[in-house]
């Protein structure tokens, strides 16, 4: 046996490992499909699947038409409501004004979402009224309405229903309505839903986890 | 108008028979949502307390500021968020009712002129027995309410 050739083959040997090892931790970080479990939370329940929203159109005061594309670029938080609900509305909303300023107290760390409330009472809710009453809250938020058919048209995609339901006086109705947050990612899709009762430490928490789970399943 | 607000309370106390029973309940906490621009209605929330031996029952409530004031209870069934006449509120021997967001309230219409934080407000509490009791509150902001 020649003996000149036996380390040359050790020495291609001692090669194979670490360009096997190399190759591994390449596949890894560049090529590995992202497994990224989701987040644990406190109220929210996500999405299995983000799902997608067909156009639709709603009214606001001094602005054009509030459409699917005000819902992309950014994160939204959208409730469905009444001016003239006394309890749960005003209550959803001065949680969701307790959010945004948690939110302002902790820049940096989250993106925060703008604030979308939308009437289902467009009889009773209309222009300046409707923004002057969101604004009370935070000066941010978004008041917009529109006819039964275009309020249908976004709602029957969301799963919120609402009626109206007789009061003491025929002017006097109540509206019961869907008591959810919606949270609409960047994307304008429907990511997750917040029940009622709200707490604003739980939709903060529920909030950043859900965007650190959203920018890392883009990877 | 103050003269007027006091003939009012006056008028409302006259009406009312109050007894030495009422040394069972004692309300706390009363407190009138202010009401952002447009609302048509408002909300007042406390707690009601009865350290006697006997369920009492809250009947109506008057008010020299709103009118009429509906006993309420606001719920979410099925995800539904929905509000609920009570015709009355019990509460329990040695026990408490309370009135707060997202639960019982009383609700009233907004007043012509907009009360803001920091005015009192005026009620009285009729119980089934003919017992009353008259508080006076004020209107907060929820905002700095915890």
């Amino acid at each position: 046996m020649n003996q000149t050739s036996q380390p040359s083959v050790t020495r291609e040997a001692f090669w194979i490992l670490p360009g096997v090892l190399l190759a591994a931790l390449i596949w890894f970080f560049f090529f590995k499909p992202t497994v990224v479990t989701p987040p644990e939370l406190m109220q929210a329940t996500l999405l299995p699947v983000a799902r997608s929203i067909q156009p639709f159109s709603l009214e606001q005061i001094d602005s054009p038409p509030f459409t699917l594309d005000n819902l992309k670029g950014e994160w939204s938080f959208v409730f469905f409501g009444y001016t003239h609900c006394p309890d749960i509305c005003p209550t959803t909303l001065q949680d969701l004004a307790r959010v945004m300023k948690q939110l302002d107290e902790k820049p940096g760390k989250r993106e925060k979402p703008q604030v979308i409330f939308i009437s289902v009472d467009p009889e009773r809710d209309q222009g300046q009224q409707l923004t002057d009453y969101v604004r009370y809250f935070n000066d941010q938020f978004i008041g917009i309405t529109g006819s039964p058919d275009e309020l249908l048209t976004l709602t029957r995609q969301l799963g919120v229903i609402y009626a109206k339901v007789s009061g003491d006086a025929k002017e006097n109705y109540l509206v019961d309505h869907s008591a959810v947050v919606i949270l609409f990612d960047p994307n304008g899709d429907f990511r997750a839903v917040f029940s009622a009762p709200h707490k604003a430490d739980a939709i903060v928490h529920d909030l950043g986890k859900i965007q650190q789970f959203f920018t890392a399943s883009r990877l | 108008m103050k003269i007027q607000a006091i003939f009012c309370l006056l008028a409302l106390i006259i009406s009312c028979e109050i007894s030495a029973a009422n040394d069972d309940i004692t309300v706390s906490d009363a407190w009138v949502r202010e009401a952002p621009p447009g609302a048509a209605m408002l909300a007042a929330y406390m707690t009601i307390t009865n350290t006697g031996n006997r369920t009492r029952v809250l009947e109506w409530v008057e008010s020299m500021n709103f009118s009429p004031v509906m006993l309420h209870r606001s719920a979410v069934v099925n995800g539904m968020a929905t509000m609920l006449h009570q015709d009355s509120l019990s509460i329990p021997a040695h026990g408490k009712i309370e009135l707060k967001p997202g639960s019982f309230h009383l609700m009233m219409p907004a007043p012509s002129i907009p009360m803001r934080a920091g005015n009192a407000a005026y009620f009285i509490l009729h119980f089934r027995n003919g017992d009353c009791l008259m508080i006076e509150t004020s209107v907060k902001k929820a905002s700095d309410m915890p």
